[in-house]
């Protein structure tokens, strides 16, 4: 079996009355890509961003790699290598979309003060690297014409692209991906996942929020389920298309 | 008056309000940080100076002791920077000056009080104003050279990038590995220290300095500059603190010559703030625009050819 990647153990999180994540435990092992899906408002998002340290848990604990991380800060846990990819976008919007790319870079030695002050050589050759391989990434999910374009100028279902491909970018253990492929088209949606399948040989391992049941069930190892907060169901995809409980959540009670 | 040595005189502010304003596009146009207390800065250098050179430090100690210190009052307001969001931010920072400026107004014992104190010039007068305004405008060029090329290059490297986004998403960047608080606090700092060793020229050239030299209208003004000559692009701060200093000494010298029905002083604040309304109703983003991070590797990449194509498309 392989280790357990990120381990949520008893994790709440509410705002005011709204138990918008409700004591979910679950695990996430190395390697492959793994599904998390439920109605809208199940509360998806809202456990992302408590384990990204977005939002700190009222309850439960969040570990990732053994480590607990529960309260780092976003940075650092970023620094861990467990990084996401919003559900709203959020990028840099009056930036260009290379640069955006850049942003996310790990380890780049000109982030620091003094290296873009006194020491600019140390880091044109990586810079170089890092320019290559954000636009091997661009052409991937096709946004290798904009790459000069101010990320504010990219259309909808661009800007989500370029929110996944930073991502990617940040060459990370584990990515959260939220949507993914919401307001794709449903080729490139399919193209996207076939590359995180391809780069899970690699060691990266996804964690993916996704409406589009069809697209995550042909692709995903593993899938929990959420409802109202809680964790309702886990299994593989095959278990949980025929699982009752599963399409109790999405019909409701009635 | 000699209009030579008025027009040196020009120039000198010119180079002294270039610094102040290019560390507020350090802070406001590269990280986004709404500093409204600038001042506070731009005195702590000056009082600096003049402590330090009354105890006999060479003036280039006094100049680099003063932007260190002033550095230090910049890590401070960095503090409730990480904490506030920007309109409270701005605030504080004015408060902050506000409340330096009155602590020095009230304590005769720091630098005179009220009643001001006399600095020692760098040169020693030689009879000639020319000659003196001449070594004024050299060493303030050296300065704003200095301080030019930091923000220059500090702006075009990855160290800018992540400032950048840091203005754009503070959330976004901390998720993407950015310590927010870490970049915060040196570019305050920095930007301080700049404004402190605009502040010491400032003191040593007009060899006096009391409290009200040192009104939130100076902050004001730097915003202005900022903002009128397009925030995130250093040439456009200086631009704008060129365009602001003339545009302060061309309506002194209109008012000495026409018969106004109003109190000249305050007109010169009424159309500062028509300047900006129009400024901010038309051109937003300023005379020059945001000038995006160039490296040699980006050039490399074909970063400069594509925007020349995008010119000529
Ligand atoms: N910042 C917030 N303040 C108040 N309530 C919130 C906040 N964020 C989320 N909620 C509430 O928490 C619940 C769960 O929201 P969440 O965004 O996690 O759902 P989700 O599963 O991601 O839904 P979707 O599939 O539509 O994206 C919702 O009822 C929402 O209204
Ligand atoms: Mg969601």
């Amino acid at each position: 079996m392989e280790e357990v990647l990120l381990k949520i153990r008893e994790v709440s999180k509410h705002f005011g009355g709204v138990y918008a994540v409700n004591g979910v435990s679950l695990d996430v092992r190395q390697g492959g890509i793994w599904g998390l899906v439920g109605p809208n408002g199940s509360g998806k998002t809202t456990l992302f961003n408590t384990i990204l340290g977005l939002y700190r848990p009222d309850r439960g604990d969040v570990y990732f790699n053994g480590d607990c991380i529960t309260n780092l800060a976003p940075h650092q846990i970023y620094g861990l290598g467990l990084v996401n990819a919003f559900q709203l976008p959020r990028l840099f919007y009056q930036m260009t979309v290379l640069d955006n790319m850049l942003v996310a870079a790990r380890g780049h030695q000109g982030d620091r003060l003094l290296n873009s002050l006194f020491f600019r050589k140390r880091w044109q050759e990586q810079e170089k690297e890092l320019i290559e391989q954000s636009m091997n990434i661009l052409e991937l999910v096709e946004l290798d014409r904009q790459v000069f374009s101010l990320a504010g100028e990219l259309s909808g279902g661009q800007r989500k692209l370029l929110e996944v491909a930073r991502g990617l970018m940040a060459k990370p253990k584990l990515l959260l991906l939220d949507e993914p492929a919401a307001g794709i088209n449903p080729v490139l949606g399919e193209k996207i996942f076939m590359t995180l399948k391809n780069l899970c040989c690699n060691g990266t391992t996804f964690f993916v929020v996704e409406h589009r049941l069809e697209i995550l069930f042909e692709f995903a190892s593993w899938v929990y389920v959420m409802d109202k907060g809680s964790l309702i169901a886990q299994g593989y995809p095959q278990e949980i298309i025929d699982n009752p409980t599963f399409y109790e959540a999405y019909l409701g009670e009635g | 008056m000699n209009p030579l040595l008025y027009a040196l005189d020009v120039l000198v502010f010119i180079g002294i309000f270039g610094i102040v304003s290019l560390s507020l596009n350090l802070e406001y146009g590269f990280a986004g940080l709404a500093n409204f207390g600038k001042v506070a800065f731009f005195l702590t250098g000056a009082y600096s100076y003049a402590a330090l050179s009354q105890i006999g430090l060479p003036f280039y100690l006094c100049l680099i002791c003063g932007a260190m210190i002033s550095a230090i009052f910049g890590w401070l307001i960095s503090l409730p920077a990480l904490r506030l969001r920007a309109d409270y931010l701005a605030i504080v920072a004015l408060a902050f000056g506000e409340i330096l400026r009155l602590i020095v107004k009230a304590e005769r014992g720091i630098a005179g009080g009220v009643w001001g104190i006399t600095v020692a010039p760098i040169f020693p007068y030689t009879g000639s104003e020319l000659i003196y305004r001449l070594e004024n405008i050299g060493l303030v060029s050296i300065c704003l050279f200095i301080c030019f090329l930091i923000a220059q290059l500090l702006s075009n490297s990855p160290y800018g990038r992540a400032i950048r986004a840091i203005r754009e998403d503070e959330i976004a960047a901390e998720a993407l590995g950015k310590d927010r608080a870490k970049y915060k606090a040196q570019i305050f700092m920095l930007a301080s220290a700049m404004a402190g060793l605009a502040g010491g020229l400032y003191a040593q050239y007009l060899q006096f300095i009391d409290p009200y030299m040192f009104m939130p209208m100076i902050t004001f003004t730097v915003w202005i500059m900022v903002i009128l000559g397009g925030p995130a692009n250093n040439w456009g701060a200086l631009l704008g603190a060129a365009l602001v200093e003339l545009f302060e000494r061309g309506t002194n010298i209109a008012k000495d010559y026409l018969a106004l029905p109003v109190d000249p002083g305050n007109l010169q604040y009424i159309m500062f703030g028509v300047l900006i309304i129009f400024v901010l109703l038309y051109r937003p983003q300023g005379i020059l625009k945001e000038s995006h991070v160039k490296t040699k590797a980006l050039e490399l990449a074909g970063y400069g050819r594509s925007t020349a194509e995008d010119k000529r498309g």
